[in-house]
């Protein structure tokens, strides 16, 4: 179609071949098209008006200049335009490996820990941290195991060789003598410190004089949980625990309750859970017994109340302690706990982030 | 405790199915649930433990056997015995006891009868001792006899040694023999160990006694340590004629401080120490008597001479239905509860015009574990099965408290650690004092074990970073090049006590080897970057200082500054790690290591809490690049303090883009270069205002590190 001659047409018909303008290519040909030379539109415009009245050429030689100017503009912008959305030329290999920013990993124990600080925190449960050098008050003696008691063999313990300060620094009637067996001289500062209701949970490192083995280190990380409020029960004890382990471990799991022997507690249960690798037919890990010992258990005993000043008649609660590296060789199938302590980041480097 | 079924099975009846023996693991199951957990069950040859066994070793008709061996918690000491577990099974299937045959004294037998004295004094350690004779033909024992101890891995030594520990077996009360011609006559005196006074026991030591111990002792010397074990001088051997049958009441908490003040712990001990039926001497030399005299190994002479000055009274405990059901939370029926403890051994007598039931609960003298309400509703819930209580969920009767701030404090340190790859250890409380020492130089202030299970264990940690980085090179050691770790715990020392620290360290490249383009080494500075970001994370800045310490390299070690609002702290040092240290930790090969150590109790989360906004800047920045030529021995952080100084308020940033050091650059300087960035909150600055305050800036440098623009 050639170029239309008048200045009006002239302008529509640019801007509708401007509008189709995808390319470099487009662009010179519509530029050639309307300012070329010889065969452009604006040329042959310039040409007609030859034949124009003398008194009309100026306006008429304005206009023409002005739409020259106009396409100029138009044809710079849109080219600037197509320069900037161009597409690069050549490709990569995407299947090369990327750049990966560095990131550590949680370690497992605290990945348990937090999961089980999580559901005891959303029953309502407060979650608190003590010294881990104990005096033999806190460890011991208020947990109804007098000096000599035969059940502190059940608890090796590592002693200092002269008293450290208390937590914190802080003095202490009762110096701080023995690293805890057990995080449960928590739970009897917060009663020594609260009144009931109390609904804690107390997860930290603790230490037992064992030969480190498979399945024993001599520093190992445990939470403790103590609920204590006018009627609570043994009924209380079993349904809090069975949703904890069912939320924890899966909802299908079946958990039995054993009669057992703590001083702290009357009457002392441990829990099984059905075995999570055989699902309770038998297997190696639960030794053929469709179960395993998951944690220890009980009503709290009057003693440790009368301890703290609690009424005994009044009040009755429950407590619970968990191992947690043992909830990690059980959930994760780590076959040594004294991985968990190298550090090993062929490991660790295995658990979510 | 190992028990043979067929032994139990003279004690208590157990049902038998019809036409089918008894299911020795239906058996083993209801123990388990009661509080016995069963390790294992032993099948075991049935003929030769059957003292009726007519039969060779095939056996006849007897019943396949077994034995259980079983777990017994320290509260039990009762069910250290055949009789014991009898009495739980009997509870079990409702089944009655048999007690073993005993020896019933002839009163008119009053031959010889041995002198037992109690010092008054040593009464509390020792409230009941009995004492008999039996002539004796020593020999070995009948092969039923014999093999019931081997059953329970008792080593079968002679007929009288073997009758005492069969009645230990069986009633659960430890017994000893003396040998009377050994003893400096008719006569046992228990006392309290003289001074240097020494014995040689039955393992053939030679043991030094102290006067706290109790002895039993001739009128001469100590024969046994009470409660632990006999002396070798008066032991029954082939050529004993007659025995002293010891059966007596030790207090349990001085048999377990002499046994472990000794280093010994024997059978008899462990019962002792858990607590002995104060009512059983007499009736365990009756049953000793009587089974000497059955196996033809002995006969009886003259009474039992039984010193029991106090008798103490019965414990009685009351029992209150409702509050059962209080503690269990579903009420038991008191038609079980009564029978129950009956079968147990206890004495319910219900109190008059109770409803509901009030019982008078007399407790026998075996459960040394049962003195409260408590007590008794663990065994009602015991046999009840705790399967059978319900499971409720305890409604909250108040809001919970909000967990302490370490909780948010150390869930962020993780958080933004891992966010810059390093993971998370967690090592030993306790470590080796070497390190210790090379870390915390003040060795009175480290704190010591008394017991450590060795010398890799022997203090408790001052610093984590002995333990870090043993893991970093447990990990290097591993092929491990890139390494990054960090550690959230307690350090200990006697001045401070525990205080919560954070630990990091890491080795290898900081940017990884990769296809595109060059690895970099770690350095000092990959180390302080990672601590601005964490102190940033805590809302605060932070800021370096060169710094020494022992285990760090002169030079490249600083003081980390953490500046919140306008308070700043000293918050620990970072520096690269002294490759001795690192070797003696045996790190081999020369990577260099950068470790800091930082106090965790003076991150605290909150600084965020009232924060305000301030406004998004609405006015373009301006920016100049500076090169100096300075001292190469100036801190960065005093060029930039003059800087800031010189510039006021319009300087928003520093950035220090480059540094070179060589040709063109005077010996002993560096070449840094600066970007300033300027920037109004209300306007566009000019050029001339930048170019004014930048020369402001370059006379100051000048003026005060005499540096020259290049
Ligand atoms: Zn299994």
């Amino acid at each position: 179609m050639p170029p239309p001659t008048d200045i009006d047409a002239i302008r529509t018909a640019f801007q509708a071949d401007l509008e189709e303008v995808v390319s470099d290519q487009n662009l010179q040909t519509v530029r050639d098209r309307y300012l070329g030379r010889k065969q452009g539109a604006l040329a042959a415009l310039m040409q007609s008006m030859a034949g124009a009245p003398p008194a009309d050429r100026p306006a008429l030689g304005k206009a023409a200049n002005a739409l020259k100017r106009t396409i100029e503009q138009a044809l710079a912008n849109r080219r600037k335009t197509l320069q900037a959305s161009a597409r690069p030329a050549g490709g990569v290999d995407v299947t090369l490996p990327g750049r990966e920013t560095p990131f550590g990993r949680r370690h497992p124990l605290t990945l348990i820990r937090e999961q089980v600080e999580s559901i005891f925190g959303a029953m309502g449960f407060e979650i608190l941290q003590g010294p881990q050098v104990e005096d033999d008050y806190h460890n011991f003696e208020a947990l109804n195991m007098p000096p000599d008691h035969p059940a502190r063999d059940m608890q090796d313990t590592f002693y200092l060789d002269r008293p450290m300060p208390g937590a914190g620094g802080t003095p202490s009637t009762h110096p701080a003598t023995l690293l805890r067996t057990h995080t449960s001289g928590m739970q009897i500062r917060y009663m020594e410190t609260h009144q009931p209701p109390v609904r804690i949970i107390a997860p930290g490192v603790v230490y037992r004089r064992d030969t480190p083995d498979l399945t024993h280190s001599p520093m190992f990380v445990q939470v403790e949980g103590l609920l204590v409020d006018e009627g609570i029960t043994m009924a209380d004890l079993k349904g809090t625990l069975i949703t904890f382990l069912q939320a924890f471990f899966d909802a299908d799991i079946r958990v039995m309750f054993r009669p057992s022997f703590f001083p702290y507690t009357e009457p002392s249960a441990e829990v099984f859970i059905s075995c999570v690798f055989c699902d309770g037919t038998g297997c190696p890990v639960c030794k053929k017994t469709g179960w395993l010992e998951i944690l220890g258990c009980g009503m709290v005993h009057p003693a440790v109340f009368e301890a703290v000043g609690y009424d005994p008649e009044r009040y009755t609660g429950w407590a619970f302690g968990l191992g947690i590296d043992r909830v990690a060789l059980l959930k994760h199938r780590v076959d040594d706990i004294r991985l968990f302590y190298d550090n090993d980041l062929r490991l660790l480097e295995q658990f979510p982030h | 405790m190992r028990i043979l079924v067929s032994w139990l099975r003279e004690l208590v009846t157990l049902p038998v199915g019809a036409g089918s023996p008894v299911n020795i693991d239906e058996l083993a199951g209801l123990l388990t649930m009661r509080g016995f957990e069963v390790g294992a069950v032993e099948p075991w040859p049935a003929g030769p433990a059957n003292p009726t066994s007519q039969a060779g070793p095939a056996g006849g008709n007897e019943p396949p056997d077994a034995v259980l061996d079983l777990e017994i918690t320290t509260n039990r000491p009762d069910c250290l015995s055949v009789l014991g577990i009898a009495r739980e099974v009997g509870t079990v299937y409702g089944t009655d006891l048999r007690m073993p045959e005993l020896w019933s004294d002839d009163d008119d037998d009053q031959r010889d009868p041995i002198a037992v004295t109690i010092d008054d004094a040593d009464v509390d350690l020792c409230p009941r001792y009995a004492g008999a004779l039996v002539d004796v033909e020593v020999g070995p024992s009948p092969r039923w006899l014999a093999a019931r101890l081997e059953a329970a891995d008792v080593r079968p030594i002679n007929n009288v040694v073997d009758v005492t520990n069969y009645v230990m077996l069986e009633l659960g009360h430890p017994m000893h023999a003396f040998d009377l011609d050994r003893l400096a006559g008719p006569e046992i005196r228990v006392r309290r160990a003289r001074a240097g006074e020494t014995i040689r026991t039955l393992d053939g030591v030679q043991r030094q006694l102290e006067s706290e111990m109790l002895v039993i002792a001739d009128a001469e010397r100590a024969q046994a340590v009470a409660g632990v074990m006999g002396g070798a001088d008066s032991e029954v051997s082939s050529t004993t004629r007659t025995i002293v049958l010891e059966a007596a009441y030790f207090n349990p908490i001085a048999v377990r401080r002499t046994g472990k003040r000794i280093g010994l712990a024997t059978d008899a001990s462990y019962r002792f120490e858990r607590g002995a039926d104060v009512e059983a001497p007499v009736r365990a030399i009756a049953r000793a008597r009587q089974l000497l005299a059955t196996i033809g190994a002995g006969q009886p002479r003259g009474p039992v001479v039984d010193r029991y000055p106090t008798p103490p009274a019965p414990i009685v405990v009351r029992l209150r239905h409702h509050r059962i059901g209080h503690l269990l939370g579903q009420t038991i029926d008191a038609a079980f509860v009564a029978p129950t403890l009956t079968r147990l051994g206890f004495d319910p007598q219900l109190e008059p015009a109770t409803d509901p039931p009030v019982w008078r609960v007399t407790v026998p003298t075996f459960r040394v574990d049962v003195s409260r309400e408590e007590d008794l509703i663990e065994e009602v819930a015991r046999h009840h099965g705790y399967d059978t209580l319900p499971t409720t969920y305890p409604a909250p009767t108040e809001p919970a408290r909000p967990s302490g701030p370490w909780r948010a404090r150390d869930h962020l340190v993780r958080q933004l650690l891992t966010g810059c790859g390093f993971s998370e250890a967690i090592t030993y409380g306790f470590i080796e004092r070497e390190p210790a020492l090379a870390i915390h130089a003040n060795a009175e202030d480290i704190v010591t074990l008394r017991n450590p299970l060795s010398e890799k264990g022997a203090v408790l940690r001052p610093s984590l970073l002995p333990g870090l980085v043993d893991s970093l090179i447990h990990n290097r050691r591993r092929e491990r090049q890139d390494i990054r770790l960090f550690e959230v715990g307690s350090r200990f020392c006697h001045r401070d006590g525990e205080t919560p620290a954070l630990a990091l360290a890491m080795t290898g490249d900081a940017v990884a080897c990769h296809w595109s383009g060059p690895e970099r080494k770690t350095d000092l500075f990959d180390l302080t970057g990672v601590l601005v970001r964490l102190c940033e994370g805590f809302g605060g800045v932070a800021t370096f200082e060169p710094g020494t310490a022992g285990h760090l390299v002169p030079g490249r070690t600083a003081c980390v500054r953490l500046r919140v609002a306008d308070a700043t702290t000293v918050l620990g040092t970072v520096g690269q790690l002294d490759p001795g240290f690192a070797h003696a930790r045996g790190l081999t090969g020369s990577d260099a290591v950068y470790v800091a150590e930082l106090d965790l109790r003076l991150l605290t989360t909150g600084a965020f809490d009232h924060l305000r906004a301030t406004p998004v800047p609405r006015y373009p920045s301006i920016t100049r690049d500076l090169s100096i030529e300075i001292d190469d021995v100036l801190p960065a952080v005093r060029v930039r303090d003059t800087i800031r100084a010189a510039a006021g308020p319009a300087l928003v940033s520093i950035k220090e883009f480059d540094r070179y050091v060589g040709a063109g650059i005077a010996e002993g300087a560096v070449s840094l270069s600066i970007r300033l960035t300027f920037r109004a909150p209300d306007r566009t600055l000019t050029d001339t205002e930048v170019q004014s305050v930048t020369d402001d800036v370059v006379r100051a440098l000048a003026r005060n590190h005499q540096a020259k623009l290049r």
